[in-house]
């Protein structure tokens, strides 16, 4: 199959392919989610380099378990999750050395009250993040940095929406206190 | 993102799935997973069902009045309490596992649960059964050797019997 041809299917068509006839084409996976999951691995354990290695871990179980994967379900929400968990257990392994790198670039919005609060999460990532707890950590850093909708949030946390809803609510008054007291 | 030190895992992943040191599991491999699951979850819920109607009947046979408790505690063979909550938590397990259940409030998909165990557990009580399956029938060997009771609509006490 040419390289343009893979580049224009989508996540599943190509899970499907990899299953039944070349498992070569899992590159394309790999491709498009890397930078995606190792920045979204940063947000939570806040190390390149094991984040780095979550990604990693992540892709050779996602390749693993491909067949249980349901092809009805958005493969991006599958290899989040399993990100997500290898984020986790990497966090509960190293508590004490979580620190959030400084380094990381994002996009910067138009001047609403939604994009005043990525502008503001864009300067000072690290600093807010650092100081926000896990639950509010995650679904916030999906929902404004990887511009996830509430249902693939909840899909990657294993939450209910109301729940995922209550906890980016909650997060944006907690990053805005942050926020407010970091440009103090 | 530090693209100078961004390691290549791209090639690390093809590398390992190209020589063959990593594998997909088969297809069966889940469906026989899915399907032990499900089997897993309707029996750990059916014995739930039958160890709380079990626990109910005892009760009922036993007491507990005013004063009898530590004696009814005494006899209780309270292994059989035990085992209904360790298939309700076993179902529990099972049933988290289930698309559906990170939907929904969890809390409230529990205590549907536990009602609907309590609720099939008392009617199954009522209904009598438990005097059949004490007497014959395979399910004989669960119920407490003592306790062949027949089916009484008022509670007795253990002095009574």
């Amino acid at each position: 199959m040419k390289h343009s041809e893979i580049k224009s299917k989508t996540d599943e068509e190509i899970v499907e392919i990899v299953r039944n006839y070349n498992k070569e084409q899992f590159v394309y996976l790999v491709r498009r989610y890397e930078d995606k999951l190792i920045r979204y691995a940063q947000y939570l354990i806040g190390d390149y380099d094991k984040a780095n290695d979550a990604v990693q871990q992540a892709f050779i179980k996602a390749y693993i378990n491909l067949n249980g994967f349901d092809l009805k379900k958005k493969f991006s929400s599958w290899i989040y999750r399993i990100v997500h968990n290898e984020a986790i257990n990497l966090i509960g392994k190293d508590k004490k050395t979580v620190i959030i790198n400084p380094d990381i670039d994002f996009d910067s919005g138009e001047n609403t009250e939604e994009d005043y609060l990525k502008g503001e999460l864009v300067a000072h990532t690290h600093e807010c993040l650092k100081k926000m707890a896990l639950i509010y950590r995650e679904p916030i850093s999906l929902y404004y940095l990887e511009n996830k909708s509430y249902k693939e949030i909840g899909d990657i946390l294993r939450l209910p929406i109301g729940t995922v809803s209550v906890r980016i609510n909650r997060a944006k008054v907690i990053l805005k206190k942050i926020c407010e007291k970091q440009i103090k | 993102m530090r693209k100078t030190n961004k390691i290549n895992i791209e090639n690390k992943i093809m590398d390992k799935i190209l020589s063959g040191e990593i594998k997909m599991k088969p297809k069966w491999y889940f469906v026989l997973g899915s399907i032990l699951s499900f089997i897993g979850l309707t029996g750990s819920i059916v014995a739930a069902i039958f160890f709380t109607n079990l626990t109910l009947f005892l009760i009922r046979k036993r007491g507990p009045g005013t004063g009898r408790i530590i004696t009814m505690l005494d006899a209780f063979p309270i292994w059989i309490p035990i085992i209904a909550v360790g298939f309700f938590v076993l179902g529990i397990w099972l049933l988290k596992k289930y698309d559906f259940s990170y939907r929904k409030n969890f809390l409230i998909i529990i205590l549907t649960l536990f009602t609907a165990i309590f609720i099939s557990a008392q009617i199954i009580n009522l209904l009598g059964l438990n005097d059949i399956w004490s007497q014959r029938g395979p399910m004989r060997r669960l119920y407490p050797r003592d306790h062949t009771y027949k089916y009484q609509p008022y509670p007795r006490t253990i002095y009574g019997r």
